[in-house]
């Protein structure tokens, strides 16, 4: 591989992560909004967010890509490639990690609930202060899998389009012949996007056995 | 609302130091009652605590004790009835309607619960379980509210695990930090749901012991337990709960010697044996 391969490379993974990084600081966040929103069971909306989260769990990526990028001209839209890539991504991930946040909601000590309402903290407060900060280390190794999932998916937004690190193997080969360098650096890139997460999965681990009453 | 706090307290300490005690009730309970999937827990209780008072609930279980405690910071909704917590009404406001959540969580806040299994926050330390309410409820700034969790662990006979996280301390430990925690939201009441029932026995006494010199500081306490010794150590009134009803109510001596209900002595009975 000449240097510019190297360079094509680089744009690739750079093109991969910022679009799953965006993806998933929106899903995970607006996983967390949807479970707040349905843990209030408001008649309607609830029905809503059921439907769309067995949609979005249901369908592959691919095919959301495309769909969101082909169906967005006949509302009048006009997508960029990138912005319906990270939109089909996150539809995808929120819909994991709603159900995620909603069973760390569900697995709540009711014990320590009471202990903040007797302390006179309100609902908000309660949340903020007490429910939060564990709930996002009992639900990091799933949300931390559901990001890896993300990102071995990625490769699905190459369908409209987009040169992400799996696809910019295929147009190196084209032009050097040799499939193999490009793909082999490619999965070392994949295994170290991972193998941080990973990592990251091990610190909450460890923060996690303290929460071990 | 802290000012009168403040003033109150004064007040319930002024009665410590062995002046007539109040006669101002700091809780008031009114015909109340609960049921639970049709099982009436709770069958129109009266029951009045005047400040500086150390209530303790006797009862076997089943009889309704926890649920009458729970009711007091509306832990648990009476079906019928009403509760005054220093002349505030709990968990109805003056229109007759449920409370907004603000308005119940300032009324809580004037009571202080201690629980059977403690119920601490696992992912803070000692030091800032005892902080976090005052802090991010009365709005005290971090260094006022961590002078007083520090007196407060020093009374509690804790001061030395204030870094320690709850995982690493024993069950009596974790009360006593509890107490703390509920003592640092300078409560007009203490309620206590069965603070020893989750207790080795050997670590019974320590908690005991903190509850006991509570009592002596003059703090008005409510006490749902099964230590009779204790019970009757510390008592200013013993209530029987049987079924949902208080059938006797009494002094400790009259109640432990002389208790006017055939009930009330088998139980105390089955108790010594």
């Amino acid at each position: 591989m000449n240097a510019s391969a190297w360079h094509m490379l680089m744009e690739g993974a750079w093109t991969t992560v910022w679009i799953s990084g965006v993806s998933i600081v929106i899903g995970v966040t607006a996983g967390l909004m949807l479970a707040l929103i349905r843990l209030a069971r408001i008649p309607v909306v609830d029905q809503i967010l059921v439907l769309y989260i067995s949609l979005a769990r249901a369908t592959p990526l691919v095919t959301l890509a495309l769909f969101i990028f082909l169906s967005a001209p006949t509302f009048g839209i006009n997508l960029d490639r990138n912005v319906a890539g990270i939109l089909a991504l996150t539809l995808n991930t929120t819909a994991f990690n709603a159900e995620i946040w909603r069973s760390a909601f569900r697995n709540f000590s009711r014990d320590q609930r009471e202990a903040a309402m007797a302390a006179g903290m309100t609902p908000w407060v309660t949340f903020r202060r007490i429910m939060l900060p564990q709930m996002m280390i009992t639900s990091l190794p799933g949300l931390i899998n559901e990001m890896s999932f993300l990102i071995k998916g990625s490769p699905a937004i190459a369908v409209i389009g987009i040169v992400d690190l799996t696809r910019v193997t295929n147009r190196i080969s084209a032009v050097t012949y040799e499939p193999l360098p490009p793909i082999l650096v490619a999965c070392a890139l994949y295994m170290a996007a991972i193998g941080c997460l990973v990592w990251l999965q091990r610190i909450a681990e460890r923060r996690a056995n303290r929460l071990a009453v | 609302m802290f000012e009168k706090n403040t003033s109150e307290r004064v007040r319930s300490e002024q009665t410590a130091t062995g002046a007539a005690r109040s006669e101002r009730a700091a809780v008031s309970i009114r015909h109340l009652s609960k049921s639970f999937d049709g099982v009436e827990v709770l069958r129109d209780v009266d029951l009045e605590v005047r400040e500086g008072d150390v209530v303790t609930i006797l009862g076997s279980s089943g009889s309704g004790k926890s649920t009458l405690l729970r009711c007091i910071n509306w832990l648990e909704q009476p079906d019928r009835g009403s509760i005054h917590i220093g002349g505030q009404r709990i968990g109805v406001n003056d229109a007759g309607r449920p409370m907004p959540v603000r308005e119940l969580a300032r009324v809580r806040a004037r009571t202080g619960m201690v629980f059977q299994s403690f119920n601490l926050w696992p992912h803070l330390n000692v030091l800032h379980n005892v902080t976090e309410a005052p802090i991010h409820v009365l709005g005290k700034s971090k260094a006022e509210a961590e002078a007083h969790a520090r007196e407060l662990l020093e009374k509690v006979g804790m001061s030395a695990k204030a870094d320690a996280y709850p995982g690493t301390l024993s069950g009596g430990q974790k009360q006593r930090v509890a107490i703390a925690r509920a003592l640092a939201m300078q409560p007009e009441v203490m309620l206590f749901d069965e603070p020893t029932s989750a207790l080795d026995p050997e670590l019974v006494g320590e908690v005991l012991a903190v509850i006991k010199d509570l009592s002596a500081e003059g703090y008005t306490m409510i006490v749902v337990t099964h230590e009779m010794a204790f019970s009757r150590a510390v008592s200013d009134k013993v209530v029987f709960l049987d079924k949902g009803l208080i059938i006797e109510q009494a002094d400790p001596e009259t109640f432990f010697t002389n208790p006017s209900t055939e009930r009330v002595r088998k139980f105390l009975e089955r108790e010594e044996s």
